[in-house]
């Protein structure tokens, strides 16, 4: 498999071939910096255009789209709280209040190189330990995959936000969106009101879109024009001079690619869920918990390098098995298709260049981010954010529409996320938190799903699951989760009793 | 200015006529509504399948693919029943989905709504079982649910589709009952059969092709050895006569004037043949069987039938 | 009904309380219809959105009930509503008229009423709006946007 590896290499290098990952690359970091346009729907509208392309070629664009995008939406995230992609939504935490304090250049240098670092580890993964991994995959049944689902709900938890119960309510209403749509078992009908648009229930991007892109547009038009635009609120260095500060995050960067790579072999829940997940981790395991939300750049780099690092690795389960690890994958598992590329074992035997070489397309997106993604695309986006205030508003409205319209070329979806906008609106200055409705939507669903495949091949038996080893482990961590911190908390108390 | 007018509009109307009279179908470009999105197996076949029909249809043709997902497909079909049946305006139509869908929520459209072109792919289910089962064989598989009904579970894609269909033909072929776990599609059905979590599977044979080593593949419905993976043993040489499949074929508006009918017809009788396009489907997955005009409305109806019956018994939502 | 007692109804979290609790409580009809199975997540979960707004409500009537006042939903409520006005209004006109009528028409339209009034400025946002728009996804990627749906029959 090595030698085969190697062999595909050369072939990557040809010039078109490279030049496909190169303009992947900064396509996808203008696609992800854009409010309202999303990786899934840039690589959706490429399908059909790749049809008359080289294989190599097409998949190129789609791993550079890939990658680029998901550090792209980290820069919209600091300089606009707006997630450029559904993943960067866990960016905005500390990535926005580090731009408010003037800091916001060096937190898109955290961003970029952690996205790399995620996305190389990524690529690595692929490359040397599909096989291995796609064995992982299969571990996980219905059962197994409910757990992991409950596992990502718990850290709503962390994500409350300073009023528990709005929170709840929050994470309520999240919940309750993913369940419209056709019964995951039986196909009738939940709360589609007759509306064909809403069969396949809620897509995650309209959603964002309307949630966390409407409330900014209007803040920004909320206030009157002020004749000051603050031009030098990033605050850039070098990034050599910033990269030894970095160094200091090397364990967030092992454990949030771990994260990343782990929940992307596992089908469906995808980039938000990894970044979500490593940036409670992340934290839990810090000194100063309390600083976390408070623009602490160890969590841009735990969410920035989780949501690079899934990128890849979803297409471990995707490429050996047809089911992709999140939704970006799903629709990169189409282009494939149109190339002849059907997934599955044979895959490798059959068409070992190309899917090879795609792997090595992987790589090369990643580390070309650095370069690409660095202060020249930041620094060109600054400037684009540092048009007028009505201005910049009126662009972001047509980009919100254009990118929820070509998702599935409907008007339909159009009112649905300005419907999402109002509520949003409303929840942003009531001060409910956005992130458990997204969180919410993206588990909710899915854990259902699998719990209720879980219990008819149970035929009904609650007991099916707990019924075999993974599954309890996973019990076990989240009651870990959940539990810890309250003993944490009870310890500490008492210390401070005695002390 | 006035006669230069006159004089226009005498040519347009000359050429009208001699358009009337000569038919030029096509004269502009041919949309086909794809009712999923791109690269989904429907998708492919029908872009793979325009250059053929472009072919086919002579010098100058042009088809482009619109893509309409939602609602598993029934966004795309219904927009096709309510256009203009000018011939420019074709879809994708899978069955029996298609059919199932005008039984278990209200649609639009229904089996007349249609003028049937040509179904292109014949994709046949096969039943397997995961290696950890032990069921290797068919008639390990009867008798051990013949012993203990409901207990073999069964991965497949939604309720409503051609697998739930084989499954009840089977069931009452052998007088069994199987526990059906309905996976939201085919690869996570047979992911976890893969990883043993269910023991049995109703999968179609383009899925399974490049899984061999890593399920059991017991047999396929099919009368004969399918072309596209003639290894697989069918389940009538194991004696169990059961044929169902899923098809996707392209349709017209119901009205479609019968000269263009015809033309369309006679495209798609033509990639029966054309060893370059069943290559080309087969390289994207897709088992060729073409079946056109009256044939292919007999089949829509069958299947029908067959949904109806299920459907009046045992309906599954 | 004194006019402090009117005044403890009208403050946004009571208001947003009482509303989720009507709309949840009308969405819990329909599950009614579904099998047991189907209805358990979906009415767990707007059983759950009733009862934390019945906190929600209790807390905030409580807060009223000690003198606090909410802060203000938005300080420019007029801005506020012109601008939901104007977005909506360019979806439907986006739906019946067409795309790029219509954006050329919300660029500048939206940029002027919010004060930015640069006449040369307005011209060259709108124009590279929608030029690059239009090189990226109609001539780079053959998508179609909306033509509207008034011209089509």
């Amino acid at each position: 498999m090595y030698t085969e590896l190697l062999h595909a290499l050369p072939n990557v290098l040809g010039f078109s071939n490279f030049a496909a990952v190169v303009i992947g690359v900064i396509a996808g970091i203008v696609v992800g910096a854009m409010p309202g346009l999303s990786a899934t729907m840039a690589i959706s509208v490429l399908v059909p255009f790749t049809f008359g392309l080289d294989p190599l070629v097409a998949l190129g664009l789609m791993a550079g789209i890939y990658n680029g995008a998901m550090y792209g939406g980290a820069i919209p995230s600091v300089l606009l709280r707006i997630p450029g992609t559904p993943a960067a939504v866990a960016t905005t935490f500390d990535g926005y209040p580090m731009a408010q304090r003037g800091e916001g250049g060096y937190a898109l240098q955290v961003a970029v190189v952690s996205s790399s670092i995620g996305g190389i580890a990524s690529a690595f993964a692929l490359m040397l330990l599909a096989p291995p991994l796609s064995k992982v995959t299969l571990l996980f049944g219905p059962s197994e995959v409910f757990w992991v689902a409950v596992f990502g709900l718990c850290s709503i938890i962390f994500l409350l936000g300073g009023n528990p119960v709005k929170g709840l309510l929050s994470a309520c209403f999240g919940v309750f969106v993913s369940v419209v749509g056709a019964d995951p078992i039986y196909g009738s009908d939940r709360y589609t009101f007759g509306f064909l648009e809403l069969l396949d229930g809620i897509s995650i991007v309209i959603l964002l879109v309307g949630l966390y892109a409407l409330p900014p547009v209007i803040d920004l038009l909320e206030v009157p024009l002020k004749t000051d635009t603050d031009t030098n609120r990033l605050g850039t260095e070098p990034i050599w001079r910033t990269l030894p500060r970095m160094m200091r995050f090397w364990k967030t960067w092992l454990r949030s690619a771990a994260i990343g790579i782990w929940i992307g072999i596992l089908p469906g829940a995808g980039g938000s869920m990894a970044a979500f997940m490593s940036y409670n981790e992340a934290r839990r395991s810090s000194k100063n918990p309390d600083d976390w939300g408070k623009g602490e750049p160890e969590g841009v780099a735990a969410s920035e390098t989780a949501n690079n690092a899934d990128t890849a690795s979803a297409l471990i389960p995707a490429l050996t098995l047809g089911i992709p690890g999140t939704a970006v994958a799903a629709v990169m598992l189409g282009g494939l298709l149109v190339h002849g590329l059907q997934p599955g074992p044979m895959l490798f035997r059959n068409n070992p260049d190309v899917v090879f070489g795609f792997m090595w397309q992987f790589l090369f997106g990643a580390i070309l981010l650095v370069l690409l993604g660095g202060s020249l695309a930041t620094n060109s986006f600054a400037r684009l954010l540092n048009l007028p205030r009505p201005l910049l508003g009126a662009v972001i409205i047509v980009l919100m529409l254009i990118g929820v319209y070509s998702i599935n070329g409907r008007m339909f979806d159009v009112y649905l996320m300005l419907g999402f906008g109002a509520i949003g609106y409303l929840m942003d200055k009531l001060k409910f938190p956005l992130p458990p409705v997204v969180l919410g939507l993206i588990l909710g669903g899915f854990a259902e799903e699998n719990l209720r495949l879980a219990l008819r091949i149970g035929r009904g038996d609650w007991s099916v699951l707990f019924a075999n080893t993974v599954s309890q482990v996973l019990v076990l961590l989240t009651l870990a989760v959940i539990v810890g911190p309250i003993i944490k908390r009870r310890f500490f108390k008492k210390d401070e009793a005695r002390g | 200015m006035s006669k230069l007018f006159n004089k226009a509009a005498l040519v347009g109307a000359i050429i009208m006529a001699a358009g009337a009279a000569h038919a030029e179908y096509p004269e502009k470009p041919i949309s086909v509504i794809v009712g999923y999105s791109a690269g989904g197996g429907t998708d492919v076949m029908a872009r793979t399948t325009a250059p053929f029909i472009e072919k086919y249809l002579g010098e100058g043709t042009s088809i482009v693919v619109k893509n309409m997902p939602g609602a598993s497909g029934q966004i795309g079909i219904t927009e096709v029943a309510n256009s203009d049946p000018d011939g420019y305006t074709l879809g994708t139509f899978n069955l029996p989905g298609m059919m199932a869908r005008t039984l278990d929520r209200e649609a639009d459209y229904d089996r007349d709504s249609f003028t049937y072109l040509g179904n292109v792919v014949n994709d046949p289910n096969v039943i397997v079982t995961a290696k950890n089962s032990g069921l290797d064989t068919v008639d390990k598989l009867i008798a051990a649910a013949q012993e203990n009904p409901a207990a073999i579970t069964v991965g497949m894609s939604s309720l409503g589709g051609d697998d739930h269909f084989m499954l009840i033909k089977l069931q009452n072929a052998t007088d069994t009952e199987f526990t059906i776990v309905p996976f939201p599609g085919s690869a996570p059905a047979r992911t976890a059969l893969m990883g043993g979590h269910v023991a049995m599977g109703i999968l179609n044979i383009s899925e399974v092709a490049n899984f061999q080593d890593e399920l059991n593949v017991l047999g396929v419905a099919l009368e004969e050895r399918s072309e596209f993976a003639p290894e697989l043993p069918t389940l009538a040489e194991q004696g169990l006569n059961i044929v169902n499949g899923s098809m996707r074929g392209i349709v017209a508006p119901k009205g479609l004037p019968e000269d263009i009918e015809a033309q369309l017809t006679a495209a798609f009788d033509q990639l029966a043949d054309d060893q370059e396009f069943i290559d080309a489907m087969k390289a994207t997955a897709n088992p060729v069987q073409v079946v056109t005009g009256d044939d292919f409305k007999a089949l829509t109806d069958e299947l029908y039938d067959l949904a109806a019956e299920v459907w009046e018994t045992s309906p599954w939502n | 009904m004194s006019a402090s007692d009117k005044n403890r109804l009208y403050r946004p979290e009571t208001l947003t309380a009482l509303g989720i609790i009507v709309v949840a409580a009308g969405l819990l009809v329909p599950t009614a219809a579904l099998q047991p199975i189907s209805a358990l997540l979906p009415a767990a979960m707007l059983i759950g959105l009733i009862g934390l707004s019945v906190a929600l409500l209790v807390r905030d009537q409580r807060k009223a009930g000690a003198g606090d006042i909410p802060e203000q939903v938005t300080t420019a409520p007029k801005r506020v509503l012109l601008a939901f006005l104007l977005i909506f209004g360019y979806a439907l006109c986006v739906d019946f008229i067409g795309f790029y009528v219509s954006t050329a028409a919300v660029v500048p339209l939206v940029a002027y009423v919010f004060g930015y009034r640069n006449p040369l400025g307005l011209a060259i946002a709108t124009v590279i709006v929608l030029v690059s728009i239009y090189t990226i996804f109609d001539l780079g990627m053959s998508r179609e946007f909306p033509v509207g749906r008034l011209w089509k029959n």
